[in-house]
């Protein structure tokens, strides 16, 4: 009951932080397509176009956006039996995780010229977004592929119902901060040229997050509070925290990007600290040889868990 | 201009945390201190 109030609270700041996040996001002007298979893409025109213009090869420029020197060659053009949208085909394989720029020389339409076009082909936003959060969860977990985070993550993984508590408090807080600091960042720092003041921004913003989280926790969820003890705390000094905004500035992040980085981030946390609860809550059950007894025989366990997660790279859904 | 922003954003978040702590303030009976403070405190 109460803890529902404290994630209703946090889930009604996220709803507010996203709309202003939405309502900042702007659109393409130019056309879009999309890939088809691993050497095609689809343009679609907004009127029927000659089959004649279509199928001169000459009529279409294709570049990768960094560079508009080196064109693409193009294998063949197919328009469909519509005539408003065509298929290219390319002789060698596209990479779909960069965009594409598609340029119609003189769109011509039963003998008019229309004049050029052009097209941003690249992948769907919610496929950039799954892989993202697909990435942050299992692929680069950071706590087993990156080894951040280990002074929470041993410090609280004793039991299940800490392990989860913090799970949770932890996605909060850290979907909030992400979030934030994004927005900080792009508009504040960037604006001003204060780069270099990424570190100190960040780990204050974290700094109010976490003791916004303390402050309620202590009157909500008394119980849990005094479970994690010094360890809520701690978050401000999480190096996962830290390391969410720091990559989204560097790798250029959008609102949504940053956002889904971080939930990937806390999930992949929250995971990672209940699966080292389960383990370790019938390790206290086993004769386990008294130099390994407590932390060793963790750190043991979690390198184990880290080569099971080696099994998630090279997943790709899309 | 960084320098007002920050400060005026620190002053806000400030503010806002103090009144969080006080709507969540939780009742913590003198008592308990008074009688801590008077124990020897070896444990």
């Amino acid at each position: 009951m109460q803890i529902s109030r404290f994630l209703v609270i946090s889930g009604l700041v996220c709803a507010i932080l996203l709309m202003g996040v939405v309502g900042s996001a702007t659109a393409d002007t130019v056309g879009a397509g999309s890939f088809k298979k691993d050497k095609g893409m689809e343009i679609s025109f907004g009127v029927p176009v000659d089959k004649n213009w279509a199928e001169n090869l000459s009529n279409f420029l294709v570049y990768e956006k960094p560079d508009p020197d080196i064109r693409i060659p193009i294998h063949s053009v197919v328009l469909d039996t519509r005539r408003v949208a065509a298929t290219l085909t390319f002789k060698d394989s596209l990479n779909t995780s960069a965009e594409y720029v598609v340029e119609a020389k003189d769109v011509t339409s039963d003998g008019k010229i229309l004049g050029s076009h052009q097209f941003l082909v690249k992948k769907g936003q919610a496929q950039v977004l799954f892989a993202i959060l697909l990435g942050a969860m299992l692929i680069n977990n950071f706590v087993f592929t990156k080894y951040l985070g280990l002074c929470i993550f041993f410090g609280v993984s004793q039991k299940k119902e800490t392990a989860i508590g913090m799970g949770i408090t932890f996605t909060i807080v850290i979907v909030l901060s992400a979030t934030m600091c994004w927005a900080l960042y792009s508009y504040v720092l960037q604006a001003l040229h204060l780069d270099f003041l990424k570190i100190i921004v960040f780990i204050g913003t974290v700094a109010i997050f976490v003791q916004a989280v303390d402050t309620i926790l202590r009157k909500v969820n008394p119980y849990l509070f005094k479970k994690l003890g010094v360890y809520l705390v701690l978050i401000v000094t999480n190096c996962i925290i830290l390391a969410v905004p720091l990559i989204n500035a560097d790798s250029g992040h959008g609102p949504f990007s940053s956002l889904t980085l971080g939930l990937g981030a806390g999930i992949g946390f929250a995971l990672a600290l209940f699966l080292m609860s389960c383990v370790r809550e019938k390790l206290e059950v086993c004769r386990v040889p008294p130099t390994f007894h407590g932390l060793p025989i963790a750190f043991i366990v979690t390198g184990l868990f880290a080569l099971a997660f080696l099994g998630f790279s090279g997943l790709s859904i899309f | 201009m960084g320098i007002i922003f920050f400060a005026v954003f620190g002053i806000l978040c400030g503010l806002v945390l103090a009144y969080a702590a006080k709507k969540f303030a939780v009742k913590v009976d003198p008592k308990i201190e008074a009688v801590r403070a008077c124990l020897p405190g070896a444990n």
